[in-house]
């Protein structure tokens, strides 16, 4: 276990490095600056400016700078936002982000699991059908429309519950963004738990538990699920990543003060720094999930573990 | 997988067809006419915010869509057989750093590499689906390889090999056509995530521009309107939910065909 932390940490570095650097150069390429207005600035200011940032440097040494600065956890300064730093900004967006985030994963996997199971009960029955239909449906609603017809429905025509913003982070404010980002990883990870149920169930302790006269609940529960896990916990990391992702759209549909929507202002404003550090951090937490999600996957089959 | 083409085949030829039929283009404002209802003369479904027809701007916006799905999963099969070939084929030291580069590539944050692209070259057609294409090749690159290394093994090759025939040849000739069938599924596997991605962009306001349309962007202007107008909103997304869904169920039943 410790071999795999280990080896897994040897290659995320790397490919951290990497994703910074290219990033770097690629914003570096783009047409256009941070400084750029509706009016062209004087010569002299612009140039005073650039300096200030140290974007009039070589590149290789600007991005030898920008790496020291984040191994200390310094982001920099937003072009943008003139009086806050890209940390600054990550600490308020952050917190909302991964609040969403985690319980939009918790609520995905207790509903995708439930209709797994529900579905595995009886396979090619009709709930069986009908539910893989519903996840197949799911799948193919992406966050930005169900995020926009849950606001609707629940919102505007119920008006149940608020259609935007994050309050105080209340609870009633965060059912519809939760649940527009939960439903289609619920979907998907309702399939997976079926088809892994599906697999386990037709095996031989399975069959040697119902001889024994053990209920059907008693038997997914306890004989069945953690083995028909595995499949759902390798899907994890990518679903988390695709949280990550979704958030971006989902707190632009709900009004939201998180992570993604710096992002998508920073990168309409061109802000560099701000970008680049959203980037730099989703890239981390991506590889952090994959990470643990490969731990969960030894967890459930221990013939992995090495 | 019958009723998933015929709706897909439905949608293409409405998309393609459909805007000539119609009084309005899909840009042009009917001053008479500013946020009307669905079924007003004239505009079955209405109009948007600054009176343009939406079944015009739904259907262009649909074919849009689709172009730049189709392309970038063009690009797409092309960047990924031809890398999961070259690893299949060569094998040892230079398959393992190819298939490495993979998975590197497949930690990464996609979207958000895409969102780069976008805001560094400009935000462009032609961009959006090259930059899509160049991230969606990954799975593409691994389907081909695995069947590769399988393919390699088979006689036929080894004949080929025996006759003469330069790597080159085998991999062309012999090789590629096998495995056909399963690049096809995966590049209809592929067209809903990218149509899924364009969306995402342009919902965001990073992917296609004004006037042009396309159904992300449509998605954003129904959000925009969603309280007066709410068939602004249903119409695009019953469009968009209806592609992915055929789109899914169409890949997945041809992948399965053909066992990969």
């Amino acid at each position: 276990m410790l071999g795999l932390i280990r080896r897994r940490l040897f290659t995320a570095l790397p490919t951290l490095a990497a994703v910074v650097i290219l990033s770097f150069v690629l914003m570096r390429l783009a047409p256009g600056g941070p400084f750029d207005g509706e009016r062209p600035l004087d010569p002299k200011t612009r140039e005073a400016l650039m300096s200030a940032y140290g974007l009039d440097r070589p590149l290789p040494e600007q991005i030898g700078l920008y790496l020291r600065r984040l191994a200390h956890g310094d982001f920099g300064p937003s072009l943008v936002y003139r009086d806050f730093t890209v940390t600054d900004l990550i600490a308020r967006g952050l917190p909302v982000s991964l609040t969403l985030g985690a319980l939009a994963l918790i609520v995905a996997l207790l509903v995708g699991l439930a209709l797994g199971m529900a579905a595995a009960v009886r396979p090619r029955g009709r709930l069986d059908r009908s539910l893989m239909l519903g996840a197949t449906l799911l799948t193919a609603l992406p966050g930005f429309v169900m995020g926009p017809l849950l606001a609707l429905g629940f919102g505007l025509w119920a008006g149940w519950l608020p259609v935007s913003g994050w309050g105080d982070g209340d609870a009633l404010h965060m059912v519809l963004p939760v649940v527009a980002l939960a439903l289609p990883a619920a979907g998907a990870i309702a399939k997976l738990a079926r088809a892994g149920l599906a697999q386990v169930l037709a095996q031989d302790h399975i069959r040697m538990a119902r001889a024994r006269g053990q209920g059907w609940w008693r038997i997914l529960i306890v004989h069945a699920l953690r083995p028909a896990l595995v499949p759902v916990a390798s899907y994890l990391g990518p679903a988390a990543a695709g949280m990550l992702t979704g958030a971006v759209v989902i707190e632009t549909v709900f009004a939201l003060p998180g992570l993604g929507r710096y992002f998508v202002q920073g990168a309409l404003n061109r802000d560099y720094p701000l970008v680049l550090g959203v980037v730099t951090l989703y890239a981390a937490l991506i590889i952090l999930f994959n990470l643990l999600a490969d731990l969960a996957y030894g967890w459930l089959d221990p013939r992995v573990r090495g | 997988m019958r009723t998933a083409f015929a709706i897909l085949a439905a949608i293409v030829l409405l998309a393609l067809l459909g805007p000539f039929a119609l009084d309005w283009r899909y840009d042009a404002i009917d001053w008479n006419a500013v946020r009307a209802g669905p079924f007003t003369p004239g505009h079955a479904m209405g109009t948007d915010s600054v009176g343009r027809d939406l079944l015009a701007r739904t259907l262009v916006g649909t074919r849009v869509t689709l172009g730049v799905a189709a392309a970038a999963a063009l690009v797409s099969l092309v960047v990924g057989v031809a890398w999961g070939a070259i690893a299949g084929w060569c094998g040892g030291k230079i398959d393992e750093a190819m298939m490495r580069v993979v998975d590197a590539l497949y930690a990464l944050p996609f979207m958000f590499v895409v969102i780069l692209l976008m805001v560094v070259f400009g935000r462009s057609i032609l961009l959006v689906f090259l930059g899509i294409g160049a991230v969606e090749w990954l799975t593409m690159a691994r389907v081909v390889r695995g069947q590769m290394l399988a393919l390699r093994e088979r006689p036929f090759v080894t004949a080929a090999e025996a006759a003469g025939v330069p790597p080159a040849g085998i991999v062309l000739r012999h090789m590629l056509p096998n495995l056909a069938g399963v690049a096809i599924a995966y590049l209809l596997l592929t067209v809903p995530q990218v149509v899924m991605i364009e969306s995402f962009l342009s919902f965001l306001g990073l992917g296609v521009q004004e006037p042009m349309t396309s159904l992300g962007i449509l998605l954003k202007d129904g959000v925009d309107d969603m309280d007066i107008a709410p068939h602004a909103l249903l119409l695009p997304a019953a469009m968009l939910v209806a592609l992915l869904l055929c789109l899914t169920r169409a890949g997945e039943t041809l992948r399965d065909r053909f066992g990969a």
